[in-house]
Formats: structure tokens, C-alpha cells, sequence
């Protein structure tokens, strides 16, 4: 068995552990190679609260300063808000110190275009070999820019937000909304943003200083505390984001966390009974999401795995699409930008309350259940591959089958997808059924599966 | 050909070239690694490559666990003296000094707060030829402090140690010009602690040099013109990191850069006689003023780093360069450029004589600086064989080599921060020293094609 690399370059950027793999040397590095990839001008560089933030930040800005590029420091932001503010400032890029999800050991750098997206995978190729080759556009002191410092990072993002979501309607209701920000960056938005919108927030980990008080991926077992919380303070919802602020999951009025899965449905549901369209999802999303659009026939349009590939569909159907996002939390709203973004997601949610008058568990009661369990095995991308080739031939004409990303097959109760991970030597068992017993037996049934299809050959 | 210079106490090229952030940060990194992560200053000038060498710096430094006191724009003297107030384990100074504006450099500073040594020096480039760096957990990263208020404590410091009485009756009028440098704006808190009025020239620290960055005379005429409409006691010119200075006297005549040592000499070595520290392409005032004082008098290579060393070595009461850079160990063993111009000024005013007078007082020789590029790779061999010229004299060769006379001197040697032969003579007479200058230019001009 390979161990596990603590460096890895992926489409979604750069990430390692701080003492070992990320040295101020490769931040510097990557730095250089984006500001040649831009060409000169000025590039935001944000970061989430890690501890290991400033000295990754430091480097970044050197190797920006380096190739000519004229950094602008705005300190603690929310990933969403980086990416706003990349589309709406003159700038010609941004680069955020993030490892979005992964433990405080870790931090990372994401890159993000003028247009406030994260590379596509023909600009991270082109990127790459710019890093690879290392030839660096390296200037004379004579173009050399001074780096600037921007307070206010967040305020592009929160107009945008505040003239997107009905801010009278939900001060009426002056929710109290119990808020868990990981310690993360969303602290520097998320008390802030509930109220503006007329909230009483009740704040949990909301000291941006990257002293994670539990992993910091909103999965019900990291959220015991704002379950607590919640059932102490009588909140009418629960909100946990990620690290970075771009994942959100909820917590019902009772204290119950509803699963990562029901945040995208419950956006969902509430902006197609606003304003019918698409939605774009990726292939390992909640089958709920099929059921609601069916319910205001509407169609769902199914991507590869990683946020850029549904932010590309989104902007490439011909009509817009009504919402989009991933089963993990993300929810992406175009009219605010085509990024996830837990703030939108907490907005939707809010007014569907406010709108609907309705709990959140009432709320949660509309939306059809199912049951996911996620799992993995050990394997490279080659025996998943392999794995993949002899269960398709197994599987032909038993159900609805989709290879655009690994193998996924649809039956009448349940589905199946089996893909390896971008990020980590394993290859990725996702099983969705109606009842977690069924789901149960059904990824028991699967591993065997895959198991016995390794020994083929 | 791409320049950088590896020192004992640093390392500096053009930036773009050679000083790139992953250079910058391995240097740091391997000083970082040297200090065993404890408590480091770091500071430096105005140059506009100045930020990108700085977080460099940090993020190299905080990566090895080392605590950084941040002390954003600062001299490097000023650097030097905290070193010691803070307890620091070291400091790094970046500034390329009297280089013009396309070079940096990175300047390491032990617990001393002097140069590194040579045993020092040699530590360190080990562990950055090694490559290996200590490399901290998230835990046990570095944190970063910004320090603010030391010019205050500083300057107190200073004024105390100066006859801070004399100087503040004495209702001076001053120029000085700290070239846009680490000094601007920071002459205006040391006129206040000392109590002249100042007429600053380039006093923005913007990093844009209005004139190469080095005190000497053909620097000078913009202190010289404001100095002579504004009847002025003294002017000051000042290098990017402020511990080296020129000066005009009062008269508007710009005084060579080698008159600073013997000036002070002259004034200091009444009540603190002993030994003193030059190297050997400075002046003869400073061997004629020495003499007459009845002190031992120590010449070393040329670098502030050899003539620290030999300072503490010989335990030696002031050493200094004809380049103007002077130390007073007993304030601090550090060229300080604030401590040179507050020395003059006490001389002016304990002594009640106008800068003509005092200057008068010394013996005259003229000195002529020449330099000539060389491509690295025989730089040392063309020196060498400009010993023929000279086929049946002593030669030093300590440093470069060179030959003296009972009117004066000639000194041929390499730079230690350019790929360039520096050619210095000195005699009584003008005329001469550029002849013997031109003899050894027309020699090795020929070499170095």
C-alpha cells in the first residue's frame, strides 16, 4: 500500500501539512506561477483562519511581488467573499490560503480567475506546466508594485446578498438562529450577516482563530455542540459552515442535525416554488433533489464531481438554471454568484421559513427521504478503473448506467457510484436507498462486489 | 552573468535575478535553523524590492519556528542596538546599503548585535548548502510581533550617551539628506531628541533613490546648495541603512567620506584612548591622528564585518572605515551612522569651532576611488598580477594587495559586493594619487578585457 502523500495538486489547488510538505518555498512557488499565468496587475490574497495562515499568506505575497504582480492583502474572508470581490474589484486574480475542510495541520492555496471562479481544467493544465517548468516571469525592481492592505473584503458580497434576499420578511419573524463558524473565516461574516437580516444569532466557534473545536467538516457527528446549543438557547435553526465557508449544514429546531444532503434540498425546494429552472447538480447528489424537481417539472442536469464542473454547467446552459450545487452542503446561487456559498444557502433557508411559516423540521418533512452512506476502499485510480470495467459488463441492462464520472448505476431503489478520489488513494463507494437498513445491506453487498471484481482480472 | 554575492554576514545580488523569493527564503530558513527557532528582529530599508524580501524573510522564519519582531522600515544600526534590548537571538537587516536600487541583500545579525563572524557565517551557509531546515508544526510555528516604539528608546539611549547639553545650546542648524533611505523621517525624531533644527532633503521613505545611496562627495551637492541658502552649520549625506555618513561643513565645501573617521578620531581618542580598527583602504589621516594621540593603530580586509570582529578581538575603543562608517563600542560595536553625526555635532559644540576649523585641524592627503569591472572568474588572478607593476617593492597582500610610500599608498582589491576591482591611492598631492591610480586602471584595463 502507497502511503498517503501530504502534498497534492488537484483541480482544486494545492494542499499540504504545514511542516512537512508546505514550505514558504512552494507557496512562493505556486504564487509565481499564477501571477506569470495572469500577467501583471493586482491579485487579492485572502485566507481562512488557520494558524499556519500568516507565514503561507507571507509567502504567497513575495512570490506575487516577485513576477510583478501588486498583491492586495484583505486578511480573514470567507471564500465566497474572496470570489466576489475577485468579479466585482479590478483585480486580474486571487489566491486563497485555505485547505478548506482538512485539519488545522493543513492549509492550502486555491486559485480563482478576474471572473471570481476557480480555474477550469484546461486553465489549471495550462497553470500546472507554467509551475512545472518553472520558468517564472520574474521583473526588474522597476515594476516592482507595493502591496496594498483592503479592509471591508466582505462588502461586495454582503450588497449582494442583502439586495438578493427579502430582509423585511425575515425580520419579521426575528429568528433566533444558533451559528457555528468552526472558528473558521465564515466568523468574520456570519453574526454580521443574521443581523442585518433581522436574526438573533447565538454564536458558537465564531472566533476566527483557526483553534478548530471539532473537525471542521459540517458532518452531524462534528456538530454536538450546536445541536446543544440550539435545544438550550430555543433556536428556530442551527447553522454550521466549513472552514473556508462555503459548505453549510443545518440543524433543526429540536436539536436533530439533518444531514449535509437535505441543505441543498431544502434550497432547492424553496427557490423552484419561487421562480421555476434547472437545477445542476453533480452525480453523487441526494436523488431528493430528482423528486422536487419532478414535483415543479423542471429538469436536473448531472455534472463530474468538483465545484467547477457544476459552476461551468451552470453558465454554459442556455437558460439559466434556477439553482445549483452539491450534496455536501454547497449551494451555488448565480444571481449572487456562481460559487458555493454557505451565506446564500442560510439566506434561502431563512426566508423559506420566514415564507412558508413553517419549522424547520415541518420544512424537512417535505422533502422525500432517503438514506446515504458514503465509504471508500483502498486502491489506486488504475484498479479503480479496472474495478469499474468488470462491473459495468456485470451490470449491463440492470439498471440506468452513467459513466461520465467512474460508474454510476440507477435502480428503482436505489443507486450506486463508484469513482476514485481526486485527492487520495482510495476509490469512493457512494450508496443512496430509501432506508438506512437498505442502504446498509446495499454497501456490504457493493464492497463484496468491488472486491470480488479486483480478483477478475 | 548573474550576480550574487554569498558573505560571511550575508548574502546580496539583483533582484530578479539572483534575489528571488526562494533564495531569500532559504537563507532565512537556514539562519532561522541556525538560531534554533528563538526570538529574531527583523527590519529593513526603503528599496521598493524591500516588501518582497520581508515577507519572504517572515515566512521563511516563522517556518523554522523562530518568534519575529517585526520592526518594519528601520536602520540597520537601530536594528542592531535592539538586538541586545529584546534579548533577540539575532536579526536579519535588509538593505543592500550603498548599492543603487536594482540590488538587495539580506545582512545576518548574531545575539551581539554585530555582524555575523566568520565561524558565525560559515554555520550558516552549511545548513543552506545542506539544505536542511528545521521545519515547525502548526503548533510550533513562530508567531510575528510588530514593534513600533524603539526609535524613542533608541534616541534616549543615544542622547545619553552623547553631551546631549552641549548640543541642544549649541542651537544647530542642520541638513541632512538620508537619500529617501531607512533613515527618512527618522532624522526627524533624532533632531528632536537632540535639539537642532533640521532642513531634511529626501527625507520620504519611498524607496526611490534620488542619487546612489552612498555618502561621498559628488552625492552632495543638493545638501551643499540647500546647506549654503539656508546658513547651515553642517550637512549630512546618509547610505540606504543609515550607518554610514558624509558631511559638508559649513562653508558648502563637501568633505570626502574618509574625513569622518580622523574627525572623530581626533576628538574621541582625547578621553578614551587605545586602540582603533580601520582597514587598509582607508585614509592616512586616521594612522597620522592615531600616532599623535599615542594609540595603537589595527588594519584589517575591508568589510564592517572584519573590522567588528578585530574591534572585539582587540578590545579595541573604535574602529571605522574610510567609507564612513564608524563603531563606538562603548555605546555600540556597530557602524551607527546617528551615532557619527551626533558625534560631530558634539565635537562642533564642545569645542565651539565651525566644521572648516576642525577639518583645518587635520592633516591633508587627497584620496582617488576608482573601479573597473571584471568578470568574476579572474577577478582574483588580475589583481594578482598587478603586484608586477610594482616588481621590486613590499607588497601587502592581506587584503588585495598594496604598496605605500612615505607620500602615500596605492590599494588594488576585489569588491566584496560587485563583480568590479576597486583601485584607491592616496598622496599629499592630488595630482599624484591620480597618477598612481591611472597607472594601475591603464595596467589592468587591458587584463580584464
Amino acid at each position: 500500500m502507497k502511503r498517503a502523500t501530504s502534498l497534492r495538486i488537484s483541480v482544486s489547488g494545492v494542499r499540504g501539512v504545514v511542516g512537512e510538505s508546505l514550505t514558504p518555498q512552494l507557496a512562493s512557488k505556486f504564487a509565481q506561477a499564477f501571477g506569470t499565468y495572469l500577467g501583471r496587475g493586482s491579485v487579492i490574497v485572502g485566507q481562512d483562519s488557520r494558524k499556519s495562515g500568516t507565514m503561507v499568506k507571507k509567502a504567497v505575497i513575495s512570490g506575487l511581488l516577485s513576477v510583478g504582480c501588486q498583491p492586495v492583502e484583505i486578511g480573514i474572508s470567507p471564500i465566497p467573499s474572496i470570489q466576489v470581490l475577485a468579479k466585482e474589484s479590478r483585480s486580474i486574480g486571487a489566491i486563497a490560503v485555505t485547505a478548506s475542510h482538512n485539519p488545522k495541520e493543513w492549509n492550502g492555496l486555491k486559485f480563482i480567475t478576474k471572473e471570481g471562479l476557480y480555474l477550469n481544467y484546461h486553465q489549471v493544465d495550462e497553470f500546472l506546466d507554467i509551475y512545472h517548468q518553472g520558468e517564472f516571469s520574474l521583473v526588474d525592481v522597476e515594476k516592482y508594485k507595493t502591496p496594498q492592505f483592503k479592509e471591508d473584503s466582505t462588502e461586495p458580497h454582503m450588497t449582494k446578498l442583502m439586495s438578493y434576499f427579502n430582509v423585511g420578511l425575515i425580520g419579521q419573524k426575528k429568528f433566533r438562529v444558533a451559528i457555528d463558524c468552526t472558528n473558521g473565516a465564515g466568523a468574520v461574516l456570519a453574526p454580521r450577516y443574521l443581523k442585518e437580516l433581522g436574526c438573533e444569532p447565538v454564536l458558537l466557534n465564531c472566533v476566527p482563530d483557526g483553534s478548530f473545536a471539532h473537525h471542521p467538516e459540517p458532518l452531524p457527528e462534528n456538530i454536538i455542540g450546536l445541536c446543544r446549543t440550539v435545544v438550550e438557547n430555543r433556536a428556530d435553526v442551527g447553522f454550521v459552515q466549513d472552514a473556508d465557508a462555503d459548505r453549510l449544514a443545518v440543524v433543526n429546531e429540536k436539536g436533530e442535525p439533518l444531514g449535509e444532503e437535505l441543505t441543498l434540498a431544502l434550497a432547492s425546494k424553496y427557490i423552484l416554488s419561487q421562480n421555476p429552472g434547472s437545477v445542476v447538480i453533480n452525480l453523487s447528489t441526494s436523488r431528493a433533489i430528482d423528486d422536487i424537481a419532478k414535483e415543479f417539472n423542471v429538469p436536473v442536469i448531472r455534472t463530474k464531481i468538483g465545484e467547477i464542473n457544476v459552476v461551468e454547467h451552470i453558465l454554459s446552459q442556455e437558460e439559466k438554471p434556477a439553482i445549483g450545487g452539491e450534496g455536501n452542503g454547497g449551494v451555488i446561487l448565480q444571481d449572487i454568484h456562481p460559487c458555493r456559498d454557505s451565506f446564500a444557502a442560510m439566506g434561502l433557508i431563512l426566508e423559506y421559513m420566514a415564507e412558508s411559516g413553517k419549522t424547520i423540521s415541518e420544512l424537512q418533512d417535505g422533502i422525500p427521504r432517503y438514506y446515504m452512506i458514503k465509504d471508500k476502499i483502498q486502491g489506486t485510480q488504475e484498479k479503480a478503473y479496472s474495478i469499474i470495467r468488470q462491473l459495468r459488463k456485470k451490470y449491463a441492462g440492470q439498471g440506468e448506467i452513467s459513466l461520465l464520472d467512474g460508474l454510476k448505476i440507477l435502480f428503482t431503489d436505489y443507486w450506486v457510484h463508484i469513482r476514485p478520489s481526486n485527492t487520495e488513494p482510495v476509490i469512493r463507494l457512494i450508496i443512496e436507498a430509501k432506508s438506512r437498513d437498505a442502504a446498509e445491506k446495499t454497501v456490504e453487498f457493493w464492497r463484496k462486489e468491488m472486491s470480488e471484481a479486483a480478483k477478475w482480472k | 552573468m548573474k550576480l550574487l554575492k554569498i558573505g560571511i554576514s550575508g548574502v546580496r545580488g539583483i533582484v530578479g535575478e539572483t534575489i528571488i523569493p526562494e533564495l531569500v527564503m532559504d537563507f532565512a530558513c537556514a539562519f532561522g535553523t541556525y538560531l534554533d527557532s528563538k526570538k529574531v528582529l527583523v527590519g529593513r530599508d526603503t528599496r521598493i524590492s524591500g516588501p518582497m524580501l520581508h515577507e519572504a524573510t517572515l515566512s521563511a522564519l516563522v517556518s523554522t519556528g523562530c518568534t519575529v519582531l517585526d520592526l518594519g522600515i528601520c536602520p540597520t544600526p537601530i536594528i542592531q542596538y535592539m538586538v541586545k534590548h529584546f534579548k533577540a537571538k539575532g536579526a536579519v537587516s535588509i538593505t543592500a546599503g550603498h548599492n543603487d536600487l536594482k540590488w538587495n541583500a539580506l545582512t545576518f545579525i548574531n545575539q551581539d548585535g554585530t555582524y555575523l563572524n566568520m565561524f558565525q557565517g560559515e554555520e550558516v551557509l552549511d545548513i543552506y548548502h545542506l539544505g536542511k531546515f528545521t521545519k515547525a508544526s502548526v503548533d510550533h510555528l513562530g508567531k510575528i510581533e510588530l514593534i513600533d516604539d524603539y526609535l524613542n528608546f533608541y534616541f534616549k539611549k543615544l542622547r545619553n550617551f552623547l553631551n546631549a547639553e552641549a548640543i541642544k545650546k549649541a542651537k544647530f542648524k542642520v541638513v541632512i539628506d538620508p537619500c529617501n533611505g531607512a533613515g527618512a523621517k527618522i532624522i526627524d525624531v533624532f533632531s528632536q531628541q537632540m535639539g537642532f533644527e533640521l532642513i531634511a532633503v529626501n527625507n520620504e521613505p519611498n524607496g526611490y533613490f534620488p542619487h546612489d545611496p552612498e555618502p561621498r562627495p559628488r552625492n552632495a551637492q543638493e545638501v551643499a546648495s540647500v546647506l549654503k541658502v539656508v546658513n547651515a552649520d553642517v550637512g549630512f549625506l546618509l547610505n540606504s541603512d543609515a550607518s554610514r555618513i558624509s558631511f559638508v561643513a559649513e562653508n558648502g565645501e563637501t568633505l570626502s567620506e574618509e574625513f569622518t573617521l580622523p574627525l572623530i578620531a581626533k576628538y574621541y581618542l582625547d578621553k578614551n584612548p587605545g586602540i582603533v580598527v580601520t582597514n587598509h583602504s582607508s585614509s592616512r589621516m586616521i594612522e597620522e591622528v592615531a600616532r599623535g594621540k599615542n594609540c595603537p593603530l589595527v588594519k584589517v580586509k575591508v568589510g564592517q564585518s572584519y573590522s567588528i570582529q578585530s574591534l572585539i578581538n582587540e578590545d579595541g575603543v573604535m574602529a571605522g572605515e574610510g567609507s564612513g562608517g564608524i563603531a563606538i563600542p562603548e555605546f555600540q560595536s556597530a557602524f551607527d551612522g546617528f551615532l557619527t553625526m551626533g558625534l560631530i555635532l558634539e565635537i562642533m559644540a564642545v569645542r565651539k569651532k565651525k566644521v572648516s576649523e576642525l577639518v583645518d585641524e587635520l592633516p591633508r592627503y587627497h584620496i582617488i576611488k576608482e573601479k573597473i569591472y571584471c568578470p568574476p572568474t579572474k577577478i582574483h588572478s588580475v589583481v594578482n598580477e598587478a603586484k608586477n607593476i610594482y616588481a621590486d617593492r613590499p607588497v601587502d597582500t592581506s587584503d588585495g594587495i598594496k604598496i605605500e610610500d612615505k607620500d602615500g599608498w596605492i590599494h588594488v582589491r576585489t569588491s566584496a559586493t560587485e563583480p568590479m576591482i576597486r583601485v584607491i591611492a592616496e598622496d599629499r598631492s592630488k595630482e599624484k594619487a591620480r597618477e598612481r591610480v591611472e597607472e594601475v586602471m591603464n595596467f589592468i584595463s587591458v587584463l580584464v578585457k
